[in-house]
């Protein structure tokens, strides 16, 4: 087994409640990403998806906080390692892309300031030498004409040449791990698409490790590796992506890609996953999704069922399919 | 032989863009969000609206239900011209055409509880008081909900729960047409499949006609009998569904149906090289950091 | 009443001070007739500027008179013009706010730059240059005499209007665009009803907020009134008056006739500015952990 290049063990996060209390949101998460990887992490809101890769960045706001757990990216425990440190990591060695755009970019200043400021913060660079690595960047993810589009401003360019723009911006100083942030949700379907191409286009060249975190299982599955499936702060089923796809042992990854309709086959009525999300503070003692589980037994319901591994496949079921 | 009971005729809609100065300058430009569509909903219809942001499928829907008044052009409710049923306020159009809105919190006032916002709506249908309450229980049941939800506030229900009351609101004024615009593209995934069932089975269990606005192509198709496919404005495609999603003509559509995620059968990169290989990727990454 | 129950178990500590010294205060003010050893107005010329002691804990003024009770009194003046004038100007405001946003177009326009007209004015240059203008004698409206008190208190509430306009506009534009403002509007519901049931009740919170926060604006200005001579006449007790009599003792040592109306002064700006931070910070939604959860 090769040295992983990002280690999540027994992540937990945390949500100070009004009462004093401590409600968790991330409930002991442990994954890994081998270098030029691409994972996964599939879940529905309130799954902990976010919030996991939030942490591992040390990007966590209050009154959210790391209540346990380590984060090893190249053997360094990112969780006790300083401020300084975090940032010089952050953007340069592990970038990250987020879901809204128009957000995510600085509108009062040009594309090119934005990405060239990235570039001297991590290289020491001139700024002659910055902005060629920009114009290089924003070439790299398709933007025409790239040098002279350093000069636009945010709000003259599209939803996704935007994302694109901030896409150039995480690669510039050529990270080893790219952490995407449902970063197609905010953009129309065709674009979508380019973007998602364009993620999968960049780690073949670059050799990027990827952490694609979405609500969409189909859209992942072309281009990931390996899936993270979870639901209610937990992993309930980790694998290569043909196994997910093709063969899930977990209930809620079967019903969660038979509840998503396609464009062939016979149509009717779409199978439904009954119930809704677990809320905060409100998640059942057993497996997290017993409650909707049509498959649900006794245990289930009163003990959290254990990852098990088998033949690189982890899943969390008392009832595996 | 009964015609449609929603047609659009050769109806535009244009916006005035830029700010008061532009206005004043003469440089006013005006965007054009609707250019003279005609469209024909059949009672009964499930149609699909389908198209990107810019499309003007969110103006169709607000033409239809009369929030937006055409540029040029008329809006026909079961042939009669929408601004003769519009001269009253509370007009026969009001009660007939009835909307979803996408996004479930913003669709319920935070204030009011459930039992209070659909109290109110039939009320306005002129609904006596003394069956309020029974009736509040029929549409909550009807959209698949329990008496309990009555007391409860919107942000003490789940996203799913929520939309079905946007639902049930709609559906107290018992609408002949519902515009459903992109109701459950903010749901998550698990809860969609639950509201376009009920969607389903409602429109066939009353007789509604259905306009179901999305821009999810897999969803209009397990919903809708037409679709009609919409471009800067204009209609560039339309028919029965599963001959347009099946044999597409326009290009733009036969693009949007390449950009539908297809999981493992759309896959981008070859999949991966593992255990022993991997060991190979770490020196293409030492390449690269070499170059820097 | 539950909506203020339930805010009031959400302070946080500074927030109860703010509360319990604004309690106080308005306690003070009520009973003030009980509460005051003696009579604001008595004079005493035995007793004239005596030092803080167990009969007079305040001491007393030149005129023998009780600071204690001169400054109880005096918090019926400064409350009912700082609290008048929020009413006064959340009324006239909080319509022009909520139908700038609900109408648009010319209206808004028109209303919203009416606003910033008088929003431009500076508040207390002309809240003293209009008394000072129209003397401090009762104002004849009609066949009504307005006292000068009434006069300021609407004053300084048309001079509050544009903020609560401002504030209100702000929310109400959001609301008016909301999807369950269009939902009402499809089922017929007239603009009234919209307005009332479901634009205003939205908008409560911040306005609430800024209320709590001019109240404390309002008190200043009446003191600043008071303290020019155009405010309380004289011999009737007000902070502002109580400061300007006390100019003189500032240097022949009389220490505590512009020490405690200065601080009464202090105290009561203060809790209400804590009132309000606390208030503000409660209706904030990024407080609410829940949102946060991705």
């Amino acid at each position: 087994m090769s040295p992983d290049l990002l280690s999540v063990e027994g992540l937990r996060v945390g949500f100070r409640s009004a009462d004093g209390g401590i409600v968790e949101a991330v409930r002991g998460v442990d994954f890994s990403v081998a270098p030029g990887e691409a994972v996964g992490i599939v879940g529905e809101s309130g799954s902990g998806k976010s919030l996991s890769m939030l942490a591992v960045m040390r990007l966590l706001v209050a009154p959210a906080r790391v209540t346990g757990g380590r984060v090893l990216f190249d053997g360094e425990d990112l969780l006790a390692a300083d401020e300084r440190r975090m940032r010089a990591l952050r953007g340069r060695d592990i970038a990250m892309v987020f879901q809204d755009p128009q957000s995510s970019l600085n509108p009062a200043l040009t594309i090119g300031r934005q990405i060239t400021d990235v570039v001297r913060a991590h290289r020491g660079v001139s700024s002659a030498e910055a902005r060629r690595i920009a114009a290089e960047a924003l070439e790299r993810v398709g933007i025409r004409d790239a040098g002279r589009r350093l000069a636009s401003y945010p709000h003259e360019f599209s939803g996704g040449m935007r994302q694109r723009a901030l896409i150039a911006m995480a690669i510039a100083c050529r990270p080893r791990l790219l952490i995407a942030d449902e970063p197609t949700t905010a953009l129309d379907v065709t674009v979508q698409a380019q973007i998602v191409d364009l993620i999968a286009e960049l780690r073949r060249e670059l050799g990027l490790a990827v952490v694609f975190i979405s609500h969409n299982l189909q859209l992942v599955a072309e281009i990931v590796d390996r899936v993270v499936v979870m639901y209610g702060g937990k992993v309930v089923e980790d694998g290569p992506v043909e196994a997910i796809e093709l063969a899930p042992r977990h209930p809620y990854t079967s019903l969660l890609k038979a509840c998503v309709p396609s464009l062939s086959g016979p149509v009717g009525p779409l199978t439904a996953i009954e119930g809704a999300p677990p809320r905060l503070g409100r998640l059942p003692i057993g497996c997290p999704f017993s409650p909707r589980c049509p498959d649900a037994i006794e245990p289930c319901l009163s003990e959290m069922p254990p990852l098990v591994t088998e033949a690189g496949h982890r899943s969390a079921c008392w009832r595996p399919r | 032989m009964t015609g449609p009971i929603l047609s659009l005729r050769g109806v535009s809609k244009s916006f005035p863009q830029g700010g008061m100065l532009d206005r004043l300058l003469g440089r006013d430009g005006r965007l054009v969000a609707l250019d003279a569509v005609s469209l024909d909903v059949m009672r009964g219809d499930v149609v699909g609206i389908v198209g990107e942001s810019g499309s003007g499928k969110s103006t169709l829907a607000g033409l239809a239900v009369g929030l937006v008044r055409p540029t040029t052009g008329d809006v026909l409710l079961d042939g009669q011209p929408m601004a003769e049923l519009m001269r009253d306020h509370a007009g026969p159009w009001r009660r007939r055409v009835q909307m979803v809105f996408q996004d479930s919190s913003s669709a319920l006032n935070p204030r009011k509880s459930v039992a209070r916002c659909l109290g109110e709506t039939l009320a306005l249908r002129g609904v006596p008081k003394a069956q309020c309450e029974s009736e509040i229980a029929e549409l909550l049941t009807l959209v698949g909900l329990g008496p309990e939800i009555g007391p409860r506030l919107p942000h003490e229900l789940s996203g799913g729960q929520r939309q079905r009351i946007g639902l049930a609101r709609a559906l107290a004024m018992k609408p002949e047409v519902l515009i459903a615009d992109e109701p459950v593209s903010a749901l998550d995934v698990s809860l969609q499949a639950q509201v376009i069932n009920l969607l389903s089975r409602l429109t066939r269990e009353l007789g509604l006609t259905l306009l179901f606005i999305s821009h999810d192509l897999a969803l209009v198709r397990t919903l809708c009998s037409r679709i009609v496919v919409m471009r800067k404005g204009l209609i560039v495609e339309q028919g029965p569904c599963l001959d347009v999603l099946d044999r597409p003509q326009h290009p733009y559509t036969q693009a949007l149906i390449a950009a539908v995620p297809k999981g493992l059968a759309g896959r981008r990169t070859p999949l991966p090289v593992r255990a022993a290989d991997a060991a190979a990727i770490p020196e293409t990454r030492e390449d690269i950091h070499g170059a820097a | 009443m539950s909506g203020l129950a339930k805010t009031l178990c959400g302070l946080d500590w500074s927030g109860w001070l703010g509360a319990g010294i604004v309690g106080l205060i308005l306690l003070a003010a009520i009973f003030a007739p009980l509460i005051a050893p003696y009579d604001p107005l008595g004079l005493d010329i035995e007793d004239r500027l005596a030092a803080p002691d167990m009969k007079h804990w305040l001491g007393t003024d030149q005129g023998g008179r009780d600071v204690l009770s001169r400054i109880l009194f005096g918090a019926r003046a400064s409350l009912s013009v700082g609290i008048g004038a929020v009413l006064i100007g959340a009324l006239i405001g909080v319509s022009a706010g909520v139908f700038a946003a609900y109408k648009g177009g010319l209206g808004e326009q028109i209303v919203m730059r009416v606003v910033d007209g008088v929003a431009s004015i500076p508040l207390l240059v002309w809240a003293i240059a209009i008394v000072g203008i129209l003397g401090v004698g009762p104002l004849p409206v009609g066949s009504l005499l307005l006292p000068n008190e009434v006069k300021i208190v609407v004053l300084v509430g048309c001079l509050f209007s544009p903020v609560f306009a401002r504030v209100t506009y702000a929310v109400a534009k959001r609301i008016a665009g909301a999807d369950y403002v269009r939902a009402r509007f499809l089922q017929g519901a007239s603009h009234w009803q919209i307005v009332i049931g479901d634009v205003l009740p939205n908008c409560l919170s911040p306005i609430i907020v800024q209320g709590t926060l001019l109240v404390a604006i309002g008190i200043v200005i009446e003191a600043s009134i008071s303290f020019v001579g155009l405010g309380v006449q004289p011999p009737q007790p007000s902070w502002g008056t109580m400061l300007s009599d006390a100019r003189s003792a500032i240097y022949s040592g009389e220490w505590w006739l512009p020490a405690f109306p200065g601080l009464a002064i202090s105290l009561t700006v203060i809790g209400f500015n804590l009132l309000g931070d606390a208030v503000r910070d409660l209706f904030d939604p990024r407080s609410d952990a829940r949102t946060l959860v991705a």
